[in-house]
């Protein structure tokens, strides 16, 4: 009997040691695993963003893109994200909406500036669209519904562009898991402690949109596409806790108005 | 790993067929199974359980069969339920996983060639006892004699 115990729990170990031996080579590598989904993503951001690029009216006025791009760079300095990654855009567009491309494409709606009542608020939702793109949500939820194979053949310029135009749609206007969601959500407050900006009003923005009846809801594309929404208020205040004592403004009121002003124009 | 030595009585014919289709079946099944590691488990429990009363040889061979099939599913569900968890859940590819796979196709080319190597013995008449596996048989099986 302990003759097999013995035998049983080499044959364990030798399976473990194996695994152990073959794991100290890079397969990663020599597979050129990272080099084939780096590639095929930057690719791919660049033809979602050639499409939104024709299809929207992108905002270039150079003091809205400075004030939101002063909040990314706060997020991002704040939580070691290099921030070249991560590319802003701001369209000209009611819709109260904010999404992710692949390649770090972080597309922002002026409804959505609009909307919010305080730079605390769009710095959530952005904080919540970086964590998607820290967390590599975005591939993993275009591999999820159209598979790899049609993205890897899409990057290499095979892939029609009816495809390509419904693949840019569901980015813009699905929401992701609800797991991924969660996972942003509470990645966002981490952002927002981290660099000093209060995350309730974060939650105070959905809660104010789930509520928002009046509003038609088209224009609600971030809150439609994310389910949930009180649930998701409460378990960001619930996470945020105490956690923040200090919080510094976002960004100064006169910058904000500033804003909201240029964007209303 | 394979130690081939003298059965307490000389197997018939048509044991040593019997015998050597219970490794026939798991391989069979292996094949047919592949994406679904379950199902060459659930072959060779049946080929075991329908030979229960089959002579002491066949029992033995069909016990070995099953018992290396039970180790084979643990370590190819692990690997079947971390691709499906990459495939559509949150996880990634690391390098962790691809030693992984790789480590389990090699223990199942290993296991794969020494179940084709005792089919081939067994059907001889030949007994094959594998490394742990023949011991445990040989614990599990006794001769009704």
């Amino acid at each position: 009997m302990k003759n097999i115990i013995t035998q049983g729990l080499i044959l364990v170990a030798l399976f473990f040691s194996t695994w152990l031996v073959i794991n100290q080579v890079d397969w990663m590598k020599l597979f050129s695993v990272e080099t084939v989904t780096a590639k095929t993503e930057e690719k791919l951001g660049e033809l979602f963003w050639d499409i939104f690029e024709k299809s929207e009216t992108e905002n270039k006025n150079p003091f809205v893109i400075s004030s939101i791009d002063s909040i990314v760079d706060k997020i991002c300095s704040a939580n070691g994200i290099d921030k070249k990654s991560i590319k802003i855009h701001i369209f000209e567009n009611d819709e109260i909406n904010a999404f992710a491309l692949p390649a770090g494409h972080l597309l922002i709606y002026s409804g959505l500036i609009l909307e919010s009542d305080n730079p605390e608020e769009l710095s959530g939702v952005i904080g919540h669209e970086i964590a998607h793109i820290q967390l590599n949500h975005v591939m993993k939820k275009l591999v999820k519904e159209v598979g790899l194979s049609v993205l890897i053949s899409m990057a290499s310029g095979n892939g029609g562009g009816e495809i390509l135009k419904e693949t840019a749609k569901l980015l813009s206007s699905t929401a992701f898991d609800r797991s991924l969601e969660k996972e942003a959500d509470i990645k966002a407050v981490d952002y927002l402690i981290k660099a000093k900006i209060n995350p309730e009003p974060f939650a105070d923005f959905l809660y104010k949109l789930a509520a928002d009846e009046h509003k038609s809801m088209k224009y609600l594309t971030w809150i439609n596409t994310h389910p949930d929404t009180r649930e998701r208020a409460e378990y960001i205040v619930e996470y945020s806790g105490n956690k923040l004592t200090e919080p510094e403004p976002a960004l100064s009121e006169e910058t904000w108005e500033k804003l909201k002003e240029a964007l209303s124009e | 790993m394979i130690n081939v030595t003298k059965f307490v009585y000389e197997p018939g014919e048509h044991e040593a067929e019997k015998a050597s289709n219970s490794y026939l079946m798991s391989l069979i099944a292996l094949i047919a199974g592949l994406p679904l590691p379950i199902i060459n488990l659930i072959a060779t429990l049946i080929f075991y359980l329908g030979n229960r009363k089959g002579t002491y040889f066949v029992r033995w061979h069909c016990t070995q069969a099953l018992l290396s099939q039970i180790s084979v599913l643990a370590m190819n569900s692990y690997g079947f339920w971390w691709t499906v968890s990459i495939v559509i859940g949150s996880q990634s590819i690391t390098n962790n996983y691809l030693a992984y796979i790789i480590t389990v196709i090699i223990f199942n080319l290993t296991e794969f060639i020494a179940t084709i190597y005792t089919a081939i013995q067994t059907r001889k008449g030949i007994h094959v006892e594998w490394w742990f596996y023949g011991s445990l048989s040989n614990l599990i099986c006794k001769s009704e004699s």
